[in-house]
């Protein structure tokens, strides 16, 4: 497709409108990205989506801002998974799973009893971009200042959290306060993003594109905005895919965002599978699959069993230095969202 | 109270969905109490939605909807296994992303088509009542391939579960373990796909799994608990959404009623844990 077309497609007033929203959303969503995958949240992301669902509906019957009901009840969620997480013989990856599944079917259940059951409820599970008002575009804009003012004002002590709770405590910040804070970022990033790309495929604009930055720097300032930029550009070409060939743009943007990531995990320098069979070949592994010559290879082979604690030590610490490992395999990603090894059994 | 929970099933559709639910209950309970054990829950809300584009696919072109879930399904459970171990992508992440793109290839795929939402509808949230005989088998058939899986496996996924390193040192191979979970809860999922749709065979999965574990200290105790639990949470929750629309006139989405039950026996369980745990010391002393 060439540029021409491509900018073809932006010629009336609802993709105008359309383009600004995926850029702004695909931005916002690519710049918390970083946050969550730092501190492993990419599950609870997705339950937050799904959570949010009975807010919407119940607000749709109410006749009150849906964005409000979205973000009452995602609130309500954050507390509920933190409280039955908390229990000693519920791991925080089931508690996720319980209050997912449950806050969606309470929604299904309160759309069910009504008329008109499948158009609205698909409309919010895959979003539905082209239709979006003004309004939301002057919602979108605010939400998303606010948040990215937010993000660049505690930069410092949400970078410090993730990496290190206990030099953040020591240093006298309030952990617990800025754990919350960063859930209610990312919350109100995903209830903003329900319009574009719907709840269930928010989660993928926020991970897709960090993860994907990831891959292509190491260094955590250039991944935010590398992030951003990849958001943006996701939302930008996947609505221009999606008005060329008339298929749903909330999935083709995140079909765009996937694609730049499956792109980067084989040529990216350094950590692509490219650049890691080459590093194993010269450490002398050659024909082993997958560059499992590498030095932490061993160390990830150990924790990979482990979907919880270790795992999440193991991959944070690739971001800095060994010292942060022994500390960060010891304490956990965040205080509400912490993992324990089972006492008895 | 008796009749309330057996006269609904005097219709024969009722009945189809009786015996499905009570299957897929039962099925997902036993193997949702590795999921929990192993804390793969996201693995499975990945899987419910990873074989989407499957149906959509097999639906598109007119062929058996299992057959298009099993697929991706097998797809998945391999590149799960395949991307979880490489370094800068933590499983977390590399989960999300075969997840939503999964799902955003089937939404594509099916928005091209006129029946859009009401597809999507069916797709999400199943036909519980319109299960039939075909179904069934169907059903019944995959329930067996995993129980006898499950069953033979089952001390080497135990093993696997608590003592991943010491399976590894006895010589198990634990990636080829790790791969015949994935594909037992895929098969799981792909079998309760048609009946309560992609997004709720995650609560089947792991609801009655969570709450058995509230319950019970042993691994046999727990599966027992777990299969009764999502066989009871099916059958109340069919005989609960059928009472309330047939009696109350207010539409129950059966599947929705039935994740709601499960989440009630969980709530339930969690009530009851500690006075357990005090009667079990009370006991010992």
């Amino acid at each position: 497709m060439s540029q021409l077309s491509l900018l073809d497609a932006f010629g009336d007033g609802f993709a105008r409108r359309a383009l600004l929203e995926a850029v702004m959303v695909g931005g916002l969503c690519g710049a918390v990205g970083v946050h969550v995958l730092l501190r492993r949240l990419p599950f609870f992301t997705m339950a937050l989506g799904h959570a949010t669902f009975p807010g919407v509906v119940l607000a749709a019957l109410l006749g009150v801002s849906l964005f409000l009901g979205a973000a009452l009840f995602g609130a309500v969620v954050v507390v509920v998974v933190a409280l039955l997480g908390a229990r000693e013989r519920v791991d925080d990856t089931s508690a996720v799973g319980v209050t997912l599944s449950g806050a969606f079917a309470l929604g299904v259940l309160l759309l069910s009893a009504q008329a008109g059951f499948s158009r609205d409820l698909s409309a919010y599970l895959v979003g539905s971009i082209v239709t979006v008002q003004p309004s939301d575009l002057v919602t979108t804009a605010v939400v998303g200042a606010v948040v990215l003012g937010v993000l660049a004002a505690l930069h410092k002590e949400l970078v410090l959290g993730a990496f290190d709770r206990v030099g953040l405590a020591a240093l006298g910040y309030p952990v617990l306060a800025l754990d919350i804070a960063l859930l209610l970022l990312v919350e109100a990033t995903v209830v903003t993003s329900i319009p574009a790309v719907g709840t269930i495929l928010a989660v993928a604009l926020i991970v897709a594109p960090a993860a994907t930055a990831r891959l292509w720097t190491e260094r955590l300032r250039a991944t935010m905005t590398l992030s951003a930029a990849l958001g943006a550009a996701s939302g930008l070409v996947g609505l221009a895919i999606s008005l060329q060939w008339r298929v749903a743009a909330g999935a083709t943007i995140v079909l765009v965002a996937a694609a730049l990531f499956a792109i980067s995990l084989v040529v990216a320098p350094r950590h692509g599978l490219l650049a890691r069979r080459g590093a194993a070949a010269a450490l002398g592994g050659a024909g082993a699959p997958g560059g499992s010559y590498l030095p932490d290879e061993s160390e990830s082979r150990d924790h990979s069993g482990r979907l919880a604690p270790a795992a999440i030590a193991w991959a944070l610490c690739q971001w800095r230095v060994a010292k942060i490992r022994s500390l960060m395999a010891s304490i956990g990603p965040t205080a509400l969202m912490r993992t324990r090894i089972p006492r008895r059994w | 109270m008796t009749t309330w929970l057996v006269q609904p099933f005097t219709v024969p559709y009722m009945q189809r969905a009786l015996l499905e639910v009570l299957l897929l209950g039962a099925l997902a309970g036993a193997v949702g109490v590795f999921v929990v054990l192993r804390r793969l829950a996201f693995v499975g809300d990945a899987l419910t939605h990873t074989v989407f584009p499957g149906v959509v696919i097999a639906h598109l072109l007119g062929q058996s909807l299992l057959l298009g879930a099993l697929a991706f399904g097998v797809l998945t459970a391999l590149l799960l296994t395949g991307l979880g171990a490489h370094r800068r992508v933590g499983d977390d992440a590399a989960l999300a992303i075969l997840l939503t793109s999964f799902f955003s290839l089937g939404v594509v795929l099916i928005s091209r088509t006129r029946s859009f939402t009401a597809d999507l509808t069916v797709f999400l949230f199943g036909r519980v009542l319109a299960i039939d005989q075909t179904d069934l088998l169907q059903t019944l058939a995959v329930a067996t391939v995993v129980a006898i899986a499950l069953v033979a496996l089952r001390k080497e996924l135990v093993l696997r579960a608590f003592d991943p390193e010491g399976a590894a040192a006895m010589g198990y191979r634990t990636g080829a373990l790790d791969l015949a979970l994935n594909l037992l809860i895929a098969l799981v999922v792909v079998a309760a796909v048609e009946a309560v749709g992609t997004i709720l065979v995650i609560a089947l999965i792991v609801v009655p799994a969570a709450a058995a574990r509230l319950l019970a200290d042993r691994v046999a105790t727990m599966t027992t608990l777990a299969c009764l639990l999502g066989a009871a949470g099916g059958w109340l929750g069919l005989a609960a959404s059928y009472r309330v629309s047939v009696d109350h006139g207010i539409r129950l989405a059966a599947g929705a009623t039935i994740v709601g039950v499960l989440v009630g026996l969980f709530l339930l369980a969690a009530a009851v844990a500690p006075l357990r745990r005090r009667l079990l010391t009370a006991d010992t002393r």
